[in-house]
């Protein structure tokens, strides 16, 4: 991989032979400028921010602050509540980064000084920044239920950030008899991982299914009133799961209760494990609340999250498409799950509705995009043209997978999706014939295959 | 970066240099989270693409962009990239050194492994790694498991691939013997 762009490089080489002042010690010495470089927040997104800063440069100094020393990733745990994969296969730590020369430091910042360009961290460390790359992913509001609280969440586990809740997770629907209901409540969006509740209601009929449970049900009850990739999980879920229809009270394995009709939860008897909404109470055997998100702490506590507006706007970090920067902060950039990105009206687009998924691929994504345009910014270049791309398996079943895909691209300095590299699997081929087994197949073998490449790509 | 620099004016291949070299190295950073970083896989179902050759890369692409060949996911995703891009992606990753993936097989299955892949030798060379044109890819150290995939895509007819050469040979393979020919190439790792 070139480190710089060769274009940039030409662009340069033609301004400094233009100037009798510029030589090419003068170019050598403007590439190893230094300059610091901070990123908050080791996930999937501020990991690969790390690696492609240096990779790009190594000249910059990286330093990389996340108080966990084991990363454990959220896109496939579903497969580990439902016993199909170890959680071991997901944990990766943070020697890679270091390997590449990245300072990982394990803290937990407390406040960022964005006058003085100054990061503080529990462990008292003051980290000056030139540039900050401010990726805390998501916290829970925990707000919207009533009877419900933070307290709660080791009897009524959420799951929706992976390792010990997964594990907890897991261990109550192992626990489980058979008639048992397991009941999954969905908060109203945006939240990462758009497809994750119905491929986990997906996994643990599957479960159900292989355990003998057959008299036993999933129950999605969903504040939303549509969901990601409905179609393939309707088709999935009828073909493996006897799906027949929206509601409550239907025959087969899966419920899905949308906001409209009764999905949307308000309440909760926690010590009957009784949800309701304003039409209906469910009791369930294992409750799993998904909380409503918002913006890591940190990205709240530095101004940079919206503050009124809708859901997309109130609670999380608007970014100029162009470099991933913040809105609000032209030396601050925000990847991942913290930060609101796509085509959408928030960005001057009345009639879209294409927000980016928060998911750890389009996170990855937006990192490559801030990597470079920092590298860019630091070595005096133009910033070069982003693209976006995301990808995201669901896995159903056994040897049934499908995916969605997403491109954005930039345009007039706007973000733009692009319909043509996008879209889901296909639900029948072209000419209306049921789409081959394979196609299921290779998709729940590519899920494992992508796995493990994002996770080297960011960490290692 | 600096050698970089001074051996782009050294050979004066500076000026010759099409203009979209860095937007292709932008776009080529986005096939890494599938592909593995430089494009060297380290994920078994997922093929790697660095040191594949240019005209390969570039056709399987346009296949799959115009419909000729199926895929389960990439006929999707590069329908947002222009001809010119995509030609651009072919060259960056065939420039790429060939890393392949070390992956360990009993004798058994080498001696298998060569008896069952005499009609592959034809065109791809002895252990895979000496393809007889630029249209064939390399096999000798590619993920296993992918290969085992794409066998398993040409022997379907439910799934549309495109050369028919390619086509009669994978299915005269007896289904024992995809796995075992895929390992056998696999583990060839020069």
């Amino acid at each position: 991989m070139n480190p710089i762009h060769r274009r940039d490089f030409i662009k340069l080489f033609a301004a400094a032979t233009s100037s009798a002042a510029l030589s090419l010690p003068t170019l050598a010495r403007a590439g190893s400028a230094k300059a610091r470089v901070v990123v908050i927040g080791g996930g999937y997104a501020g990991a690969t921010a790390a690696k492609y800063v240096k990779l790009l440069d190594p000249s910059i100094d990286v330093t990389l602050i996340e108080p966990n020393k084991t990363y454990t990733s959220c896109p496939l745990s579903n497969e580990v509540v439902a016993g199909h994969r170890k959680i071991e296969t997901l944990q990766v730590g943070y020697d890679g980064l270091r390997k590449r020369g990245v300072n990982v430091v394990h803290d937990l910042v407390t406040g960022v000084d964005r006058d003085k360009k100054v990061v503080a961290t529990k462990g008292g460390k003051k980290l000056q920044y030139d540039a900050l790359v401010m990726s805390p992913g998501i916290d829970f509001t925990y707000q919207g239920i009533e009877g419900y609280n933070e307290s709660m969440i080791n009897d009524i586990p959420h799951a929706w950030k992976a390792g010990e809740q997964t594990l907890l997770l897991q261990k109550q629907l192992m626990a489980m008899k058979d008639g048992g209901v397991f009941v999954i409540v969905v908060p109203k969006g945006p939240f990462r991982c758009p497809p994750g509740p119905y491929e986990r209601a997906s996994l643990v009929a599957n479960y159900f299914q292989h355990h003998g449970m057959k008299k036993s049900k999933v129950i999605i009850m969903d504040a939303n009133d549509s969901h990601s990739k409905k179609g393939l999980f309707n088709q999935a879920w009828a073909k493996l799961y006897g799906w027949e229809k929206e509601g409550l009270n239907t025959n087969g394995m899966i419920e899905w209760v949308k906001g409209a009709e009764g999905g949307n939860v308000t309440k909760l008897d926690a010590k009957s494990k009784t949800v309701s909404s304003d039409f209906v109470d469910v009791k369930a055997d294992v409750l799993n609340i998904i909380p409503t998100h918002k913006a890591g702490r940190i990205a709240a506590a530095s101004d940079l999250v919206g503050t009124g507006g809708n859901n997309f706007e109130k609670g999380w970090c608007k970014v100029e498409p162009m470099t991933m920067a913040s809105a609000l902060d032209p030396s601050i950039y925000v990847v991942g799950d913290a930060c609101v990105a796509g085509e959408m009206p928030l960005y001057g687009n009345p009639n879209a509705a294409f927000d980016m998924p928060k998911s750890a691929h389009i996170g990855m994504a937006q990192a490559k995009v801030a990597a470079g345009a920092i590298v860019a910014k630091v070595n005096g270049l133009p910033v070069p043209d982003p693209i976006y791309a995301n990808t995201c398996y669901s896995i159903v079943g056994d040897d049934y997978g499908f995916s969605v895909a997403h491109l954005y691209r930039v345009v007039n300095g706007t973000f733009k999706y692009i319909p043509e590299g996008s879209g889901v699997s296909p639900m029948t081929m072209p000419d209306k014939s049921p789409v081959p087994p394979i196609y299921r197949k290779l998709e729940a073998e590519y899920a494992d295959g992508w796995l493990r490449n994002v996770l080297a790509d960011a960490f290692a | 970066m600096r050698l970089h620099c001074i051996a782009l004016i050294a050979t004066g291949v500076l000026t010759t240099l099409p203009a979209s070299a860095a937007d292709v190295e932008t776009i080529a950073r986005s096939c890494n989270n599938c592909h593995g970083t430089g494009g060297v896989s380290v994920g078994h179902s997922m093929p790697s693409i660095a040191g594949l050759s240019e005209s390969y890369l570039k056709n399987i692409m346009m296949q799959w962009k115009s419909g000729e060949r199926a895929s389960a996911n990439m006929t999707r995703l590069i329908k947002g990239y222009t001809d010119e891009e995509i030609a651009g992606l072919a060259r960056h990753f065939s420039q790429q050194k060939w890393t392949p993936a070390v992956q360990q097989v009993s004798a058994d299955v080498l001696k298998k492994g060569k008896a069952v892949t005499d009609a592959c030798e034809t065109c791809h060379g002895a252990t895979g790694g000496q393809p007889d044109d630029a249209d064939t890819p390399m096999l000798a150290g590619q993920w296993a498991k992918y290969m085992e995939l794409e066998l398993m895509k040409y022997r379907d007819e439910n799934f549309k691939m495109t050369h028919k050469k390619m086509i009669k040979n994978a299915r005269k393979l007896e289904a024992g013997d995809v796995e075992i020919a895929a390992q056998y190439y696999g583990a060839q790792s020069k």
